[in-house]
């Protein structure tokens, strides 16, 4: 595959064994690293000549959150970050890729996720001044931390 | 000189769709810009957790009222991948030939906004009147001019009959003179071509470091296109060509898209000449096997992108769907800056931008 390159670069770069990367369908393979990992694993995919990237996922599993970076030149390679659910915190990627910020932002209103240095934190998607938690998350989880949820508006009043 | 900040949307006349502009002005010179989404923002990730995959086929298709088959192609695709479910060849082959039909659609459609915005009225009317033979056809094949519903899991519910094919011939031979008479017509026209080169200019470098995709980044010479690159359904038995231009202006992007939209016409020829028998869907189950899968596919205005992870029940479990209009979005304060105020028009319609994708 044509992100083969990349990977080897990155197993030395970071010192990941094979076990951490997965191969899934439609040619995509997926690496699993550490948070703090996140520049210099970007440095090294761009170093490899891969500087498009497609998009980054935010999901809420059990305990945690998920971060998938994919990145794509020919086939695609997908970098995967678990956060622990009480530090929703990692280091922004716009310095090195500009075209990232909208996805951090995304994830930040959505999921609640903090990207250190983002360039511009304000709301892109959902009003000001909204007081209805991320809605992206899981339901329960969501009211809980925000008991304020906004009102659905009451038939043929106006709000 | 004072500044004054001039809010464009989040409803104003120039935008299709709302999307919430504010420009700084120093006279007539744009010193700034902000930008804000959302205002067609209806959740559609996270409604699509609650629905079942089939029900999902047709809430996608809702994301985007110009390339909803593009869409429910990706996401089809992508279950189908899942499931390891193998789509009858002319079931792909119907996929395509909407999928090029659909192209062709944006593009005349957009030519049309372009025009419009930029006061050519003639153009815009040429443009839109083209675009009907499309919709038509579209029509005649699927029972809908935007919505198609023509994708299922497993391939398509519709077959293509006679009446159809000989349709699509007659239509396409009337299409491909109109689409050269345009090209014919906006380059040489003097006044197009005063409201479109040298704005709205994008380089090489700022493409690729916003990651931008389609025929904005192929009009600054990014020779990056899925259908070839990476191809899906069964591009990689047709032959066609990738244009590509250089200048990076709104101007290169028009003639571009034109350039995409023969090719596009040469496609659906190719596939109606090499139109395997058969079947055209298999039958799918309900359940998707657990597991994840990323698919891309190039829509009209480039590369869409799609996440699905399935926990083994009929709802899948988180879905994602990145559309190109976001990557185009994020450079418009850069190719705002320094440009006159009437040349805003110009350059919110050169990137092609569609709100209703962006905000999902």
């Amino acid at each position: 595959m044509s992100t083969d390159k990349t990977i080897v670069n990155l197993q030395n770069t970071l010192k990941i064994d094979r076990s951490s990367i997965k191969l899934l369908p439609m040619n995509e393979q997926e690496i699993s690293i550490e948070k703090q990992q996140i520049l210099s694993a970007v440095e090294t995919i761009l170093k490899s000549g891969i500087s498009h990237l497609s998009a980054i996922t935010c999901q809420q599993l059990e305990n945690e959150f998920v971060l998938l970076y994919h990145f794509w030149k020919s086939d695609g390679l997908t970098l995967r970050i678990s956060l622990d659910e009480k530090c929703l915190q990692i280091d922004s990627i716009c310095l090195l890729i500009p075209g990232a910020e909208f996805y951090e932002r995304e994830a930040r209103e959505m999921f609640g996720i903090e990207f250190l240095g983002l360039p511009n934190p304000t709301p892109l998607l959902l009003p000001d001044g909204w007081q209805g938690g991320y809605p992206m998350r899981k339901k329960e989880q969501a009211n809980k931390e925000n008991p304020k949820d906004t009102p659905r508006q009451e038939k043929g009043k106006s709000v | 000189m004072s500044k004054i900040t001039v809010p464009i949307g989040p409803q104003h006349p120039l935008l299709k769709e709302p999307l919430s502009f504010l420009v700084s002005l120093e006279g007539e010179k744009v010193t700034d810009s902000a930008l804000r989404l959302g205002y067609v923002h209806r959740g559609i990730e996270k409604l699509a957790e609650q629905r079942t995959y089939i029900q999902n086929v047709y809430l996608i298709e809702r994301i985007c009222g110009i390339c909803s088959h593009i869409h429910s192609t990706t996401f089809c695709q992508s279950v189908e991948a899942l499931q390891k479910i193998d789509v009858p060849k002319r079931g792909l082959y119907i996929r395509m030939l909407l999928c090029e039909l659909e192209r062709i659609h944006s593009h005349l459609l957009w030519l049309g906004v372009l025009a419009k915005n930029i006061g050519l009225n003639t153009l815009f009317m040429y443009a839109w009147r083209d675009r009907e033979i499309v919709l038509n056809i579209m029509e005649e094949i699927s029972g809908g001019r935007v919505s198609h519903a023509v994708n299922i899991i497993g391939g398509v519910r519709v077959d293509l009959n006679e009446k159809h094919l000989s349709l699509l011939q007659d239509s396409l031979k009337e299409l491909t003179v109109r689409v050269d008479e345009i090209l014919r017509s906006i380059e040489n026209d003097r006044s197009f071509r005063a409201r479109t080169q040298k704005i709205g200019h994008l380089s090489l470098e700022d493409i690729k470091r916003y990651c931008v995709v389609g025929p904005v980044a192929r009009a600054s010479g990014l020779d990056f296109d899925i259908r070839r690159d990476a191809p899906y359904a069964a591009y990689d038995e047709l032959s066609f060509e990738v244009p590509l231009m250089t200048e990076g202006d709104v101007w290169a992007r028009s003639i571009l898209r034109i350039l995409e939209t023969i090719q596009a016409i040469r496609l659906c020829t190719q596939i109606i000449h090499n139109l395997p028998d058969g079947p055209v869907s298999v039958t799918a189950s309900r359940k998707v096997p657990a597991g994840e899968v990323v698919s891309r596919a190039e829509a009209p205005r480039g590369e869409v992108f799609y996440y699905v992870r399935s926990d083994g029940s009929q709802n899948p479990a988180r879905l994602k769907i990145r559309t190109p209009t976001l990557t185009t979005l994020i450079t418009l304060p850069g190719q705002l800056k320094n440009m006159q105020m009437a040349d805003v028009s110009a350059v919110i319609a050169g990137v092609d931008l569609c709100i209703a994708c962006g905000d999902r």
